[in-house]
């Protein structure tokens, strides 16, 4: 038994990666990127982007849970991977980490980006922040700072204030405005352009300043993460270890290893995960929820959330969850107290009989997406729960009484009074 | 003499004239019709002051009193001596059993209305 739950926990990560490249030596020249990921027990299997035998679907089932498209010049993914066919596969709840480069992105690359929304600009430029020594002198190895130009998602990027300067050498993304479940993790800086750097520039750029994005971060309805980026360099050895020179500022280690671990923290699905781990509702003093509730009546709910930390579920910690009470529209809304992963909350229902949900709707940068629904029915009075006599209808029901009062005494009065005898009419005269 | 004088004179000569000239069974009738009178003014008066809330009740009390009120003077009309050729074949006591009659009636829908 105990075996058997130590074999469930461990495989809360067991899951499997599919990295294609489009050559074999990235496989070394990433090594420490990889390490990271199969330290955390995940399973990698590398390939080359254009396999025969590749497939992430087969039968109707994932074949990975995730998976790593390092190959930015690839024209056509080998085996039955196609653009439609990794959309199948977020569908289905997979993930996708996407990296790009500058120049040569391949058809099936632009593709993938195209299903969610963006585009590939040329190679990033930036004559203000580039690194004096590791740059080859067209100032493409770009030098980004953590707090400036990053987004505020500690799920996502980490600790903004923790990382050191980022670098960076490839091109830029350029999304579409209606893409509206994107999060721009990383953006460039207002001095960077995207263009060619062998060329000269006759054109306007397609990606200037801070619409330009480094990295893209997409968490489907289905909880499903894609992480898009145009640079493969930012997860190479070199940059992981590098230290970063910037004109006019000390050395320091590059803020890399700690970004892309987050990264790749957040797209595997091991951070920001939340899960209900139970719900339950009911009157006010009871233990069971009864087959249907009463109007104006007092009931309490409490609801479990769980959160994966570290690969261990833990109890979750957030104070904002907010309940509604809905029929068609929220007729209690309430912010649920936190006690240690327990979310409580207790109120009278409305004076409105129908069908009502307890809603919990729970919407957070970097979080999935919490839904829990539980319909139940509040029905009005019965005929033998309203007050049996009304107070301000005393006059009437005394009235109506002492009709049939004096009607008796009436009764009697008439019936055996002795009549005097009457008095001759005395005859009008005028 | 004002005409203030002149109708205060009327009332009180209409008031000794029917001290003397009705008959003591018609007297009560003329009493039990007055109560029934009062009562019917006070309930109305609550209503407009307290509102209708549970009319149903207001209705039923109101009703009994007004209906009360005019059984009252049916009977009032066919026992009165100076009627008799009016009502040919229904005596005094036929009268009143009619009245008990629709008196019964008239509370067991008023308790029924009530609430």
């Amino acid at each position: 038994m105990k075996l058997l739950l130590l074999l469930l926990a461990a495989s809360a990560a067991a899951d499997r990666v599919l990295v294609l490249v489009d050559n074999m030596s990235i496989r070394e020249s990433h090594s420490i990127f990889f390490k990271s990921i199969t330290d955390r027990g995940h399973s990698i299997t590398f390939k080359n982007a254009d396999e025969g035998s590749l497939q992430l679907i087969k039968f109707g089932e994932l074949q990975y849970e995730n998976l790593i498209l390092f190959a930015p010049s690839a024209d056509e993914f080998g085996g039955t991977i196609t653009a439609a066919e990794i959309a199948r596969f977020v569908d289905q709840g997979g993930n996708v980490l996407l990296a790009g480069a500058g120049s040569n992105v391949g058809a099936a690359v632009r593709d993938v980006a195209a299903d969610n929304g963006f585009e590939f600009a040329d190679q990033l430029i930036d004559h203000v922040n580039y690194d004096s020594v590791l740059d080859d002198g067209t100032h493409t190895t770009v030098v980004a700072s953590a707090k400036s130009q990053l987004m505020e998602a500690p799920l996502i990027v980490g600790d903004r204030s923790k990382l050191g300067p980022i670098l960076y050498s490839g091109g830029a993304l350029v999304a579409a405005p209606n893409n509206r479940l994107r999060l721009d993790v990383f953006k460039a800086s207002s001095t960077a352009y995207s263009h060619d750097p062998t060329k000269p520039i006759k054109d306007y750029p397609s990606a200037v300043g801070r619409q330009a994005v480094l990295v893209s971060a997409v968490q489907a309805r289905n909880n499903a993460r894609l992480v898009l980026t145009a640079s493969l360099h930012l997860f190479s050895n070199q940059f992981l270890s590098a230290t970063v020179n910037k004109e006019g500022t000390k050395p320091s280690p590059s803020g890399n290893k700690a970004f892309v671990d987050s990264l790749a923290k957040w797209v595997l699905k091991e951070t920001g995960v939340l899960r209900v781990k139970s719900v339950d509702h009911h009157k006010v003093g009871e233990k069971e929820p009864p087959r249907e509730y009463t109007i104006m009546e007092d009931v309490d709910y409490k609801l479990e959330v769980e959160e994966l930390k570290g690969n261990k579920w833990v109890p979750f910690d957030g104070k904002d969850v907010q309940l509604e009470f809905v029929r068609i529209d929220p007729f209690v809304r309430t912010t649920l107290k936190n006690k240690n992963g327990v979310l409580s909350a207790r109120f009278k229902l409305p004076d409105v009989y129908g069908v009502y949900k307890f809603l919990v709707d729970y919407r957070r940068v970097g979080y999935t997406h919490l839904l829990d629904v539980q319909q139940v029915s509040v029905r009005p009075l019965w005929h033998t729960q309203y007050e049996r006599f009304i107070r301000s209808a005393f006059p009437y029901y005394a009235s109506s009484f002492s009709m049939m009062a004096s009607l008796v005494v009436f009764s009697f009065v008439f019936l055996y009074h002795k009549s005097d005898p009457v008095v001759a009419q005395a005859k009008k005269t005028n | 003499f004002s005409s203030e004088m002149q109708l205060v004179q009327v009332l009180q000569k209409l008031f000794d004239d029917y001290v003397k000239t009705t008959s003591s069974k018609l007297k009560i009738i003329d009493a039990y019709m007055f109560y029934i009178l009062l009562t019917g003014i006070v309930q109305f008066v609550y209503c407009v002051l307290v509102g209708t809330f549970p009319f149903n009740a207001f209705l039923a009390g109101f009703i009994s009193t007004v209906a009360s009120f005019i059984l009252a003077s049916c009977l009032r009309m066919q026992v009165n001596e100076e009627n008799k050729d009016e009502f040919n074949g229904i005596s005094p006591e036929r009268a009143f059993a009619d009245f008990l009659f629709a008196h019964a009636v008239l509370h067991l829908v008023v308790v029924n209305f009530l609430g």
